[in-house]
């Protein structure tokens, strides 16, 4: 899903090589008069930057070979396209492009790799998951049932995810039960009951206009008396600024007391995706998100929005209709494919 | 409101030009800086955006132009390039026999969609039918199946066949006898081979007269793709985009439609299933610069007047009588039109932003308390609530029954005073017939800033 990102920023850098290697060239003979305008424009600004200071005369010439703030902003400008063309959020580029200000300005941009820096400024803003079932599988000694609370604003995916969760769960020898708490919807009852009988697991149900904390907390209920490891809570999908629908969700959390609360979004959200992800995360202080429809937008730019503003990490990525088309989100991969 | 961000960016940059006394290059680069960001953080193509800012640049480093010449030109500049980003309006011109085939991403509001189009336009007297082909999500038929109950329309659907193919010659001849087919067809990726060549068939087979993409608010850089896609598989003939009452400025979704010259038809409002609007650029700007939008206001006054009642009340007031129970129903349909701040927002010189939000939670938890302060009235009281205005005991013992204050009673009262008020002007036999125009509502706005108290 990286792909074209990966792509862009490989131009990007080997664009800067060659040019880094066509001003070296030229530099070797003076003697060719005619130079591409580009390029002579190029030699010219990077000599403002590395040659510039060293005009300053004497032995504190030296310390003044600093990069600049408009030089770094220039620098920057181009990265900051590529990140937007891929979706990252103004705010999440905004936050990456100052943290990465602090730490280079004043240096010697002969030193600066910016590449480099940028994939580091990324690593740190993306975190890695723990280990979904080993996490359960921990708390279940414990106490039993683990309650699983999914959230999100209409259309996400909410439950198709949960039957996915399921599905995995199921494999990793995981008992599962869930709970039909979208109790809105037209049809969602409907919904997971037909992935409930698919994955041949009980649903807790009621009527729709119902509360839908009494839902989940039946379930629990349910769980527990028939020793069901997890229990999956399903919500309405709501969009983030109805003030009421968002007390509802905060209900049901406190109510159900869920050991896992989940925000799914979707990756081919834009910049709305920071605002989505920072409503639900101060509502209901999120565990981790998944984000669904990663098989349609290979941008994936939503990722680092989300984990920047949220610092939670990415538990999961959706990436089709089937149940098996869960992926667990792998940073390193994810960074790799990056390919700085 | 939702675009108080965008709209705000572009008023400051406007505001900044037309009292600077010099447009130099710093006043010029901070604006479009501002402008700038505002679009991206709209979710507009980051190219689009840059190409504006080069032209607004273009423009104000010419030198040839100076002064207020130059101020002018710029406002225009930003103006129209909006406008352009937004496209041009155009109507959906249904004949008077037609089929609507619907399509787009995954949970991008297909069948919540198409049961609110279905509903307008039955409203707008047309035989409308409902026609279900998504055998893929689970409970996709489920879904229009109530919804059509909802929206008191007919669906035709088979919970069972998995080949939208035969669910199309099962109904093929009933649905001849229905002046507007709406078809609800699965969730797809503009990406996926298979899924395109799916629909292609299916459009082959069906010849509907228009195919509408259906698109989030919310979508990112990756709108232009998906529309780019689906309108080379199929020439989609317009656009609706759902989910325009989030926090998301739908940037990427409106331009997508106008870069590939797909219309776009309608905005999805709410939950509800009359939350469905037509959809202008021209007034989509004037609420990104805070004018409000009364034609917005009008049409969803349209949809939400429940005939029956309306005549009723009217009937009533042709009488003379107008009685607190009205005034209760009439609150009522007006609450059914949406949230308050939703409403406010519309109404020109009213800016949701300048009333606190709990203020309008507070408003909605008063109909509750007024609701209970009526039930506790006698008849006598419910019919001619004159009569309490002078009796501080009669309303010190509804307050007492209902659980409410005196305070409470006395506003509700002083409403009622009001409406009964405005309908002794010259508008009511306007209002009366149901119809209300453009001038009638900024009378009433103006009459109702003064008084309201929210």
């Amino acid at each position: 899903m990286f792909g074209k990102l990966k792509e862009k920023l490989k131009n990007w850098v080997s664009k800067k090589k060659e040019e880094e290697i066509v001003v070296k060239t030229i530099k070797k003979t003076p003697t060719k008069k005619e130079k591409p305008k580009q390029t002579k424009e190029l030699e010219q600004s990077l000599e403002e930057t590395i040659e510039a200071p060293i005009e300053e005369k004497g032995f504190f010439g030296k310390f003044k070979k600093r990069l600049t703030d408009e030089k770094f902003e220039e620098l920057f400008a181009g990265l900051e396209l590529i990140l937007l063309q891929n979706n990252v959020a103004y705010e999440a580029v905004a936050g990456i492009k100052l943290s990465l200000g602090e730490k280079l300005i004043g240096q010697n941009p002969k030193n600066v790799d910016l590449a480099k820096e940028l994939k580091e400024s990324i690593e740190s803003i993306l975190i890695d998951p723990p280990n979904f079932i080993e996490t359960i599988k921990e708390s279940l000694e414990m106490k039993s049932p683990y309650v699983i609370l999914l959230a999100g604003i209409n259309g996400s995916g909410k439950t198709t995810t949960i039957a996915k969760l399921a599905h995995y769960l199921q494999k990793n020898k995981l008992s599962v039960c869930l709970a039909a708490a979208d109790t809105f919807r037209a049809a969602s009852i409907e919904q997971i009951q037909q992935h409930a009988d698919k994955l041949k697991v009980h649903l807790t149900k009621k009527d729709y206009g119902s509360d839908p904390a009494s839902v989940g907390f039946d379930a629990a209920v349910y769980a527990k008396k028939n020793k069901i490891d997890v229990v999956l809570i399903d919500t309405a999908g709501r969009m983030q600024n109805k003030d009421t629908l968002m007390q509802e969700i905060e209900k049901i959390a406190r109510v159900n007391k869920p050991n896992m609360k989940i925000f799914v979004g979707e990756s081919i959200t834009g910049n709305d995706a920071t605002e989505q992800a920072k409503i639900f995360n101060d509502t209901i202080d999120l565990t981790g998100i998944i984000l669904s429809k990663a098989d349609v937008d290979e941008k994936g730019g939503t990722a680092i929005s989300v984990s920047h503003i949220t610092k939670k990490p990415i538990l999961f990525l959706g990436t089709g209709q089937e149940y098996k088309d869960l992926e667990i989100f792998d940073k390193e991969n994810l960074i790799k494919k990056l390919d700085l | 409101m939702v675009l108080d961000k965008l709209g705000s960016a572009l008023k400051s940059g406007i505001k900044k030009i037309s009292s600077a006394i010099f447009v130099d290059k710093k006043l010029v680069d901070a604006i479009i800086k501002d402008i700038q960001r505002a679009l991206i953080e709209a979710d507009v193509n980051v190219e689009l955006v840059f190409a504006l800012s080069q032209k607004i640049k273009k423009l104000a480093y010419d030198e040839n132009i100076k002064g207020i010449e130059k101020k002018e030109q710029l406002v225009k500049l930003i103006h129209d390039e909006i406008a352009s980003l937004l496209g041009n309006k155009k109507e959906l011109d249904l004949p008077k026999k037609a089929s609507i085939m619907f399509l787009g991403l995954y949970g991008a509001g297909k069948t919540t969609t198409i049961a609110k189009l279905g509903f307008y336009y039955s409203k707008r007297g047309r035989k409308v039918a409902l026609l279900g082909l998504d055998t893929q999500r689970p409970a996709a038929m489920d879904q229009l199946e109530q919804m059509a109950k909802k929206a008191k329309l007919p669906a035709f659907i088979d919970k069972k066949e998995k080949d939208p193919i035969k669910i199309i010659k099962q109904y093929e001849t009933e649905l001849k006898k229905y002046d507007l087919i709406l078809i609800d067809t699965a969730g797809r990726d503009g990406l996926n081979k298979e899924l395109i060549k799916e629909i292609e068939k299916l459009n082959k087979k069906l010849k509907p007269d228009f195919r509408i993409l259906v698109m989030p608010a919310d979508i990112g850089q990756t709108a232009k793709t998906q529309t780019q896609e689906f309108q080379k598989a199929l020439s989609i003939d317009g656009v609706i985009i759902t989910r325009m009452d989030g926090t998301s400025k739908a940037g990427g979704a409106l331009t997508a439609c106008a870069e590939t010259k797909a219309p776009v038809f309608f905005i999805g409002v709410g939950e509800q299933i009359h939350e469905i609007e037509t959809f202008d650029p021209e007034s989509f700007i004037q609420r990104l610069l805070g004018m409000g939008n009364l034609e917005a206001l009008l049409e969803h006054v349209k949809s939400a007047t429940d005939e029956k009642q309306q005549k009723r009340i009217e009937e009533r007031m042709q009488e003379g009588k107008f009685t607190l129970l009205d005034l209760y129903s009439q609150l009522e349909q007006m609450n059914k039109m949406g949230s308050m701040d939703k409403l406010i927002g519309m109404v020109p010189g009213m800016n949701a932003a300048k009333v606190p939000k709990d203020m309008l939670a507070k408003q909605e938890g008063k109909m509750k308390h007024w609701k209970n302060a009526i039930s506790s009235m006698t008849e006598e009281e419910i019919e001619n609530p004159e009569i309490l205005e002078k009796q501080t005991s009669r309303i010190q013992r509804i307050a007492k029954g209902s659980g409410t204050t005196t305070t409470e009673i006395r506003e509700l009262l002083k409403q009622y005073k009001m409406i009964k008020d405005m309908m002794g002007m010259s508008s009511v036999e306007g209002l009366a017939e149901g119809k209300i125009d453009k001038k009638m509502m900024q009378k009433m706005a103006k009459k109702f800033r003064g008084k309201v108290k929210l």
